[in-house]
């Protein structure tokens, strides 16, 4: 009992405050584009490279509801055409927001409405959907004493009915489709849907297996798409805060 | 090499069913394990059962395969009980019947897909049975109650349905019905390109990545002939015992969680998140990816000098052995878990369960003993056994397998033990077809990656196996005459992979 407590107080306050800055190298965030990508031939080479169809090298694109961030398309190019920064804020929006190099998109933010509803007290029903488990662990990493969802009014509960929307991970397996529409249609409206990393943005590296919808779009409305293999929860925690205009930067 | 194999199949008759069949029952009761057994469509028309084992002397694989029917085969289940989810799912993929099957129920299929949709079998192939259909196991007698649960559960996990039969509060069974994490995995990787298939290994199990990717790293290197020099090898030995650090600490948060110990809760929660912090500092992802490449580790890997490790391992080391010892002494920790979900030694090893499930059983398994990888041929973290194989057990497996990997880590971190000078032996790219299987100690337990591969090096069936996979059925027995409210606790105590299961 009294080696608890003594290991409470000397351990103190862990929570992170924000913003947290750039994360260790060699942490793979947001990626940065270069010369050679946009004009020279570095977004033919990245595109080969890649192994989930994230560049475009006809429109000299990059899509981060595909990529991975595995770092493969910067190996290539030598860092000439894409380059990671350590940066772990990404964008996130609707499937428009995530495709970086072509023309400037505004962020999203949540519908005005449902900023003054939700924008003080998100209660979300997490919804695992077929994916690895990734996204699922850096949800869960929210709640921990680092990270403290709930200090922004953010918190996952147990059941829909107390839930004002969803999170979803995974590319929506077709074992889980069914469960996951009546877990949406037990949410009373209004109700949003968040859904996390590239297998929820479009299916992501089980894109087109037989056993997948490829996202959660297919499926279900969705408000917000957060980018990541699986999106640190810094990144998590970053564009939910800007979605409903609580951004802390 | 002692963690990879390839067996030449080019001039290897297969077996008779009798012979395949002695095989397996060798595997349930003598010195070698079984790792495997998986079929094949192979390309000249048969179908083919392969049947991997081996771990009775270190680096020591064993391999028999046989042709099967189109239609099905006789179940093994009667003289080797541990292929009994392997022959399902061998039903579920290829639509080969195991006659007399105890249990044949689906694992991955659900009622909405064709009853005739087998993922793996071509068209080519004769029509298959359509047995499937699930049927639950009903427990009948005076106020026996069924509780069901999920696919959705209440905190943030995945997916899966269990159905107790309770009399009172008490389980009598406990049904696991998987399948909802299922995406086709296996039916990716021969289509996947060159170093996607490590992509691709990354994300079997979310928090597995290290211990699958390295899995198959070493798989498509002994394709290749390209093996990865020794400092590389080194680096995914570190990078193995940091991720069962990060679990095994947040699993124990997750047990303390579980009976409302709330101290271990938040610090263990806090001291995985330190974990996967230092995983992202060597791989540049909190759970390791991009560790691995085909021939060795990623560019930028580790991205953390050796000197700087000791500044975030010994305090990191400190905080475990603190918490971890004030938790397990803790009389109310103790009197929750002593007792409780136990699984019994003669069940673990009857069922060939493996990992620290197996090991807190009383089953003394370790692939980093059996099938060592370069890094721990001369020094493996120490071997931990346990007996009791209740939640106890398995808590306190995680704790002392902890303190051997900081010990492990700071000796060759240290510079005590150069590993991996023979990195390279017996890695040359093979020729004919052939059979490739690699081996590595997950934190749950032993990973086994297997590849079907034609003449010029063409992938035509990638087997992987979790330990998830080989684990689940524990649950059900673990649980058997405890009160429900139990239940968290002892599934935390396993805390496996759906996806890893599922695939």
């Amino acid at each position: 009992m009294f080696e608890s407590i003594r290991k409470r107080v000397r351990t103190g306050k862990v929570t992170m405050g924000l913003p947290a800055g750039d994360l260790p190298s060699p942490f793979r965030g947001m990626p940065e584009i270069g010369e050679a990508f946009r004009t020279g031939g570095a977004a033919a080479t990245c595109a080969k490279a890649c192994a989930t169809e994230a560049i475009d090298p006809e429109k000299k694109t990059i899509d981060l509801g595909r990529c991975v961030f595995c770092g493969l398309c910067e190996e290539a190019c030598g860092g000439e055409g894409i380059r990671f920064t350590r940066d772990p804020r990404l964008p996130s929006g609707k499937r428009e927001h995530l495709v970086l190099g072509g023309r400037e998109i505004p962020p999203l933010t949540a519908a005005p409405d449902v900023r003054s509803l939700l924008g003080r007290s998100l209660h979300l029903r997490e919804v695992s959907a077929g994916g690895c488990n990734g996204c699922d662990l850096e949800a869960q990493a929210l709640g921990n004493p680092v990270y403290d969802l709930q200090r922004f009014g953010i918190d996952f509960v147990a059941s829909p009915r107390h839930a004002d929307g969803l999170l979803v991970t995974g590319p929506v397996s077709k074992n889980m489709r069914d469960a996951l529409v009546k877990t949406y249609e037990a949410i009373s409206e209004p109700r949003i849907v968040i859904a996390i990393g590239a297998c929820a943005a479009t299916g992501g590296i089980f894109r087109d297996s037989y056993a997948v919808e490829n996202g959660v779009g297919g499926v279900l409305p969705v408000d917000l798409i957060i980018p990541g293999c699986p999106p640190h929860p810094l990144t998590l925690l970053y564009a939910m805060l800007a979605f409903l205009g609580k951004n802390p930067l | 090499m002692h963690c990879v194999h390839t067996f030449d199949l080019g001039n290897s008759a297969p077996l008779t069913e009798e012979a395949f069949r002695a095989f397996l029952r060798e595997t349930s009761t003598g010195a070698d394990r079984l790792l495997a057994l998986f079929a094949e469509e192979s390309s000249s028309g048969p179908f083919l059962l392969h049947a991997v084992a081996g771990g009775g002397a270190p680096g020591r694989f064993l391999h028999a395969c046989m042709e099967t029917s189109p239609r099905s085969f006789r179940t093994f289940t009667d003289v080797c009980p541990g292929t009994h989810w392997f022959e399902r799912e061998i039903y579920d993929l290829f639509g080969l019947v195991p006659e007399s099957h105890p249990e044949l129920n689906p694992l991955r299929f659900h009622e909405a897909w064709p009853k005739k949709f087998f993922p793996l079998r071509s068209a080519n192939a004769p029509a298959p049975d359509a047995r499937r259909g699930y049927r639950f196991l009903v427990v009948r007698g005076e106020g026996i109650h069924e509780v069901a649960v999920g696919p959705v559960h209440a905190g943030i996990i995945e997916p899966g349905h269990f159905r107790f039969s309770c009399a009172g509060e008490t389980i009598q069974n406990l049904e696991i019905r998987l399948g909802y994490q299922h995406k086709g995995i296996e039916s990716l990787f021969p289509g996947a390109p060159g170093v996607g298939k490590i992509l691709l290994s990354e994300s079997i199990s979310g928090d597995t990545a290290v211990g699958h990717s390295t899995a198959c790293a070493r798989l498509l290197e002994a394709i290749t002939g390209k093996p990865a020099p020794a400092p590389a090898e080194r680096w995914r030995a570190v990078a193995l015992e940091i991720e069962r650090i990060s679990n095994h600490c947040g699993d124990l948060g997750g047990l303390a969680t579980d009976i409302g110990y709330l101290f271990g809760a938040a610090h263990f929660g806090r001291l995985r998140g330190a974990a996967l912090n230092l995983l992202l500092k060597i791989t540049g992802n909190r759970f390791g990816r991009g560790l691995n490449r085909i021939g060795g580790i990623g560019p930028g890997v580790p991205g953390i000098a050796p000197e700087d490790f000791p500044a975030v391992l010994v305090p990191l080391q400190a905080e475990v052995e603190k918490t971890g010892t004030t938790m397990l002494d803790a009389p109310s920790v103790i009197s929750r878990m002593e007792g409780t979900g136990r699984l019994l030694p003669h069940t673990a090893k009857t069922l060939q369960f493996v990992g620290m499930t197996a090991r807190a059983s009383g089953r003394d398994i370790d692939a980093r003993r059996d099938f060592p990888s370069p890094a721990y041929v001369d020094s493996a973290p120490a071997n931990v056994l346990l007996d009791a194989g209740d939640v106890m057990a398995r808590a306190g497996i995680r704790f002392m397998e902890m303190r051997a990997s900081f010990e492990w880590l700071s000796g060759i971190l240290a510079g005590a033990a150069p590993p991996g000078a023979i990195a390279a032996e017996g890695i040359v790219a093979g020729a004919g077809r052939r059979l490739v299987v690699s081996v590595e100690e997950g934190w749950r337990g032993e990973i086994v990656h297997a590849a079907v591969v034609e003449d010029g090096g063409r992938i035509t069936r990638y087997k992987v196996v979790d330990p998830s996979f080989r684990n689940w059925p524990a649950l059900s027995f673990a649980v058997q005459k405890n009160v429900i409210s139990d239940f968290p606790v002892c599934n935390k105590s396993f805390n496996l992979s759906y996806s890893g299961a599922d695939l």
